[in-house]
């Protein structure tokens, strides 16, 4: 899934200083399966603003909804009524939902409440990890199933680098060196051999790199 | 929120000056305390909310709390490890922690929520608790957006 | 100036003696000067870092293109971290145009390490594809696309192995990959760790690469008691043994460096009496003063001329 963390209170409420009534928006999917923007971080969101200007002498009318998704036109037309009653949407949706929000409302200001972290998976409760960059051209099985370049801290493709050490990575001693893990499955599997082989350089231009993408299909295009 | 209006000399020998009635809010696991109304107090209020495990509780329901005007949060669980529902007062514990940081953002003082183990019945040990808080809230003061 | 000295000295089957000096945090040409000066004529060649540790420098091309004014032999490191492809082989181009011989594929010190940590990563190929693309440029006279160079540059590739670092059972295969790849010498990262040392280089020996690869073998002088100390648990990939550590606490401050030119000494006569180690790249970083003295005394003076 797509993770993202709440910003904090206080980046939040500097956005919405000024403005008498605000919706805080929040999405049903992604967001809400890693606790940053779904219905309970709605309602703790907005009963927090609400406490923090009331404490500064200020009152400010917050309102509450969460829609399924925000990537979606089918959904977002249902918040429709409620924006058009406020000054401006904190949106507690990823960097997706917020733009196409945005888009949709052009007339009201879209301030975003969440920061969209990576593409990852919930390794156990509470933890959450990057798996992956969406490059394009998926070949994860040449490395045994570990991808390096969302892994590797330096993307290598020949790796490991000489700053791996005991199964972590130089960059943070908590990471786990890709890598390792790579090398760890070859030789559990028998087949350390194999990585003695070259993998040659990327071509990158299928990734964002190569400029923002689309995917259009024609066959769902009425 | 009751106003109690006190004579002078007594409003003058308080070390603060706090005339308001103070707010406390307790939830409660049944399992460690059976009913908060054992509990009673004059010079405070007590709004008591009743859980079959403490971990039914969320962040957002103490911060309801405190927008009804609680000036503190006090959450009685049973003793670690003794959880009927085995992680139940664990994950509150974590919860009360986060909504501590989350009043210190807000400006209120985290210090206006603790989560206290106590054993099952004892009420002793609960009126002390309520004790404690009613000397923190002196220290604190009224919950300013209440 | 023709071919690599470096090179020449290491096809005769002499034993080869490369240090490594960092440029200056500015423009200030006369700090390469300086520094070159102290170790001039004690060494074959001389790496030029290139933007160590993730900390802003001159730039590595420039430093190595100063030293060739100078009448040393230069050694240019480039690393992946900073440049894409494009802008790595126009380097490499510009680099031999500018009489640089030899260079050293590196992928670098992860930006964190810097003193721009914000800074955004390149890493659009690694070490590896580095080394492929300088002997492809080297022996095809073609780039990356293909293309027809209007003259090959004729580097002599250098690549790096860390013996210490892990995982330790994949190194020395990746030694042969770079082998494989085109690396025509090694330089280590700096021994003290003797035994482990010693296990890496007879993996290496019977895979048969000793033989197609000339291998430089790393070492640092220890200034202090509180030196060895950082390194060994401050930086990842070196491992410092106990009793040498216990050696250079067991002097005074005054008598530490010293010692630690000691012990340096006694590293570099073990490591002489390796088959296939064909010489050794001395990295005393800030303390190049030290140079001449650790060359002349390890019985390494005067260094073979090629006229």
């Amino acid at each position: 899934m797509i993770t993202g963390e709440q910003k904090p209170l206080a980046e939040i409420k500097a956005k919405v200083k000024g403005y008498k009534k605000i919706l805080v928006l929040g999405c049903g999917t992604c967001v809400k399966t890693c606790f940053a923007g779904g219905e309970d971080e709605v309602a703790t969101l907005a009963s927090a603003l609400r406490l923090s200007f009331k404490k500064d002498g200020q009152t400010i009318k917050v309102e509450e909804q969460t829609i399924e998704r925000q990537c979606e036109d089918e959904f977002i037309k249902e918040a429709a009524a409620k924006i058009a009653g406020v000054e401006a949407v904190v949106s507690l949706a990823c960097g997706a939902g917020v733009q196409m929000v945005a888009s949709r409302f052009p007339g009201v200001p879209l301030l975003p409440g969440v920061n969209t972290t990576f593409i990852g998976i919930l390794e156990k409760p509470g933890l959450f990890t990057e798996k992956c960059l969406g490059c394009g051209n998926c070949i994860v099985d040449v490395f045994g199933g570990i991808c390096p370049i969302s892994r590797c801290a330096k993307k290598l493709f020949n790796g490991p680098c000489g700053g791996s050490s005991n199964g972590k990575c130089e960059v943070n001693a908590e990471t786990e060196c890709a890598w390792q893990l790579i090398v760890d499955k070859a030789i559990s599997s028998g087949q350390l051999e194999k990585l003695a082989e070259y993998v040659p350089p990327k071509d990158w231009s299928a990734s964002n790199a190569g400029g923002p993408r689309k995917l259009v299909r024609e066959d769902h295009v009425i | 929120m009751v106003v109690q209006t006190m004579d002078r000399p007594k409003v003058a020998e308080k070390i603060e000056c706090n005339v308001v009635k103070p707010q406390i809010t307790v939830f409660h696991c049944i399992n460690a305390l059976s009913n908060a109304a054992l509990l009673d107090y004059d010079n405070c209020d007590i709004e008591s909310v009743k859980l079959p495990c403490s971990s039914m509780s969320r962040e957002l329901v103490f911060l309801k709390a405190f927008e009804s005007g609680a000036d503190a949060v006090v959450v009685l669980v049973c003793p670690e490890n003794s959880c009927r529902y085995l992680q139940g007062s664990l994950r509150t514990a974590k919860r009360v922690n986060r909504v501590k940081k989350l009043l210190d953002e807000i400006g209120l003082d985290g210090r206006r929520i603790n989560l206290y183990n106590i054993h099952n019945g004892d009420v002793r040990a609960a009126e002390k608790i309520i004790e404690n808080t009613l000397t923190d809230l002196a220290f604190l003061g009224p919950n300013p957006a209440a | 100036m023709n071919g690599s000295h470096l090179q020449q000295i290491l096809d005769r089957g002499q034993f080869a003696v490369t240090a490594e000096v960092g440029p200056p945090r500015g423009s200030n040409v006369e700090a390469v000067r300086l520094k070159a000066a102290k170790i001039k004529g004690y060494v074959d060649a001389v790496n030029v870092t290139d933007n160590q540790t993730a900390i802003v420098r001159m730039s590595s091309i420039a430093g190595c293109a100063h030293l060739v004014q100078m009448g040393l032999e230069p050694v240019m490191q480039m690393v992946t971290r900073d440049r894409n492809r494009i802008a790595l082989q126009s380097d490499i181009m510009g680099a031999y145009s500018l009489g640089i011989r030899n260079m050293v594929c590196l992928s670098g010190d992860h930006q964190s390490f810097g003193n721009q940590p914000g800074a955004l990563n390149v890493f659009d190929i690694d070490s590896m594809h580095l080394i492929n693309t300088v002997k492809t440029m080297r022996d095809s006279g073609k780039d990356m696309s293909g293309f027809e160079l209007n003259e090959a540059p004729k580097m002599f590739i250098g690549a790096a192995e860390n013996p210490f670092a892990d995982p330790f059972e994949y190194r020395v295969i990746r030694l042969a990959k770079k082998v494989s790849a085109g690396a025509d010498f090694i330089q280590t990262q700096c021994v003290y760790d003797m035994k482990r040392f010693k296990d890496w280089i007879i993996q290496a020996r019977d895979r048969g690469l000793t033989e197609k690869v000339h291998i430089l073998a790393g070492v640092t002088p220890l200034k202090s008691a509180r030196m060895a100390k950082y390194m060994a648990t401050k930086v990842s990939g070196i491992t410092i043994p106990e009793a040498i550590i216990k050696r250079m606490e067991g002097v005074t401050k005054e008598q530490a460096a010293a010692e630690g030119i000691k012990i340096c000494l006694e590293t570099i006569q073990e490591l002489r009496q390796l088959k296939g180690v064909h010489g050794i790249h001395i990295m005393a970083i800030e303390w190049e003063e030290k140079v001449p003295e650790i060359v002349q005394s390890a019985g390494l003076y005067p260094r073979p001329s090629l006229k």
